[in-house]
């Protein structure tokens, strides 16, 4: 990394606290490149989040220095520091007494914006994350649903354009369905954003579908790894990356793939108005087990398989059953695999925005993806086991 | 029945000079509770971050409370003399201990994920304090305040013992003559119009608590 293209770096930090023998945080040096998610991930305790603390200096550190766009800020005036900094923790901490609006505007109220530019911001940054401005500039957040409240915790962050955004846990206390859409949303989000994000998380699996770069660390901070997902998922540095990992890395690397990525299957699929026969037709031609009705705007609205052809009793439209499992190009091939894992017919459809059907992710896919991520892995460690290992490995 | 008639001639008969000392009561009272406030807070708003000074603090005015009501009036005529300015101080002395409970546990009631918030989003301590923490502890202190007015209202009565304004001197009066026809009716009207202020206080304070109080904390 050459010095523009870093963002934060750490030199030698620490963290004693007084009347401890082991520091938190023993002589930590990390370099943060720009417009990337780093990812402090590790077993609870070893310090990730006082590290992560440290950099907007919420937890002061005794030793070492703290170098943001190459300025030294280890001494800065810590309020001024901070307003540069995003924040986002676990618990989110929005303001009771403040509406939803007022919560946004808060920083830049301290930054003293004139009135109008804050008013569209706190609107644009609402439009961001998704969420009516008409709808919810007024709300108070006990109003707001989990979900919605880690939506405005980042609007909040992201409030007066920081170049940095710093997240501890930020959908650790969210349920698994709510936690994986907001992490779609969340990537989205940074693909229009581009911030320098340091994100904590105790979950490898998060770390491998939110990261650019994954630092891995062990007791005190100390660094185990720092590579990017899928060099850690191919390639561990020492046992105790590969015990953090656990077993099925393939799988993991499952995380790293989008159904965009990969060569989707046929299936087969036929206008909604067509005849049995034209139907039974196109299943034959297929090796699959199913066919998929699709509307004027090639929208999926029903599988129907040999035996609901059978029926005659009722129109084609009320037989076999309705399409499960719709992704989008997006998600995650781990996603994917659970949707159709859920659903009856085994594969999930793809959609593109529009909502027309682009194609399918079935079984063979999910194979053929792992077959060739283990190939690319096998490959890749043969080749740096004969190479020079310092740089920047990708 | 007869004895209900003759009060309400007599409340009649004295409405004016009632009203009058009801007013003086009020005025005395709301004198101290805003004296007691301003020390109250500032006390609490002094300490709540430490344990002992607050433990301290609240000590001492928990003390202060627990000095028969008589005995403190009278403890002050030796550096204040008689009249007012002796029933304020010991009125808000008084009132101290709710209003700086009430602020402390106000204040440590504050989600401390809220303050993370705060700290990382570059708000300095007194923007903490003025725009995140005493908002949000504001209902709790404001009930303090509330219930120091209505014990305040109670005791303001004694004041009259060392010439101190409001219903108590009345009632003073009237228990001196006790055993003269009108002493009952005497001793009763002050007693029902002290009862009235501090109902009359609580609603005050219930609704202002209501109306100073954001949607959001409801």
């Amino acid at each position: 990394m050459t010095d523009a293209e870093v963002m934060i770096r750490l030199e030698g930090l620490e963290k004693k606290y007084p009347g401890q023998k082991q520091p938190a945080v023993s002589e930590l040096t990390l370099e943060i490149p720009k417009g990337e998610i780093v990812i402090l991930v590790g077993p609870s305790g070893c310090g990730k989040t006082t590290t992560l603390k440290m950099i907007n200096r919420v937890i002061e550190p005794t030793g070492g220095r703290i170098l943001l766009e190459g300025d030294d800020v280890t001494d800065a005036d810590p309020d001024k520091l901070r307003r540069r900094i995003g924040y986002v923790i676990q618990q989110i901490g929005l303001f009771p007494h403040m509406t939803i609006g007022q919560n946004i505007a808060l920083v830049p109220g301290l930054l003293k914006w004139d009135k109008s530019r804050v008013n569209r911001r706190v609107d644009e940054l609402l439009d961001l994350v998704g969420m009516d401005p008409a709808k919810y500039r007024q709300r108070y957040p006990k109003e707001l649903s989990g979900g919605q409240r880690q939506r405005v915790g980042v609007a909040r962050a992201l409030s007066a354009d920081p170049p940095v955004m710093l997240m501890d846990e930020p959908f650790g206390a969210i349920d698994p369905i709510t936690r994986d859409r907001l992490q779609n949303e969340f990537l989205r989000l940074q693909e229009e954003i581009k911030k320098t994000i340091v994100f904590v998380t105790h979950d490898i699996d998060e770390a491998i579908k939110m990261g650019d770069r994954i630092a891995i660390l062990r007791d005190e901070s100390r660094i185990a790894q720092y590579d990017k997902p899928e060099h850690i998922l191919s390639d561990p540095a020492d046992s105790f990356v590969e015990d953090f990992i656990g077993h099925g890395a393939s799988l993991k690397g499952l995380n790293l793939k989008r159904v965009r990525d990969v060569e989707l299957a046929n299936w087969p699929t036929s206008p909604q108005t067509a005849t049995r026969g034209e139907v039974l037709e196109a299943l034959r031609r297929s090796d699959q087990g199913a066919v998929l009705l699709l509307d004027e705007q090639r929208r999926p609205r029903r599988w129907v398989d040999a035996r609901s052809l059978d029926r005659t009793d009722k129109p084609l439209m009320e037989t076999g059953l309705p399409p499960e499992a719709i992704v989008s190009p997006g998600t995650t091939l781990s996603d994917a695999l659970n949707e159709m894992l859920k659903s009856r017919v085994a594969c999930a459809i793809v959609v593109d925005d529009s909502g027309a059907y682009a194609g399918a992710v079935d079984i063979d896919t999910i194979m053929e993806s792992i077959q060739a991520m283990r190939v690319a892995a096998r490959d890749e460690s043969r080749a740096l086991a004969g190479a020079d290992m310092t740089g920047d490995s990708s | 029945m007869e004895f209900l008639k003759n009060f309400m001639t007599y409340l009649e008969f004295q409405s004016e000079e009632l009203l009058l000392a009801t007013l003086e009561h009020a005025q005395l009272v709301l004198v101290s509770i805003v004296i007691a406030t301003v020390i109250g807070v500032g006390l609490g708003v002094g300490t709540y971050r430490t344990a002992r000074p607050a433990a301290i603090t609240l000590a001492v005015v928990a003390t202060m409370l627990t000095i028969p009501s008589f005995a403190l009036f009278g403890l002050l005529i030796g550096p204040l003399g008689l009249g007012a300015t002796p029933a304020v101080v010991a009125l808000v002395m008084y009132a101290l201990l709710p209003i700086v409970r009430n602020t402390i546990v106000g204040l440590r009631s504050v989600d401390p994920a809220v303050i993370e918030s705060a700290i990382g989003m570059g708000m300095s301590r007194r923007q903490r304090l003025m725009r995140i923490e005493l908002p949000i502890a504001w209902p709790i202190i404001i009930t303090g305040i509330r219930v120091s007015t209505v014990i305040t209202v109670g005791i303001a009565a004694i004041a009259a013992v060392i010439n101190g304004p409001g219903l108590g001197k009345d009632i003073f009066r009237a228990l001196a003559r006790i055993g003269s026809p009108f002493a009952v009716y005497q001793a009763l009207a002050p007693v029902l119009g002290v009862i009235v202020l501090g109902v009359l206080f609580d609603v005050f304070f219930l609704a202002l608590r209501k109306l100073t109080t954001s949607r959001g904390l409801r």
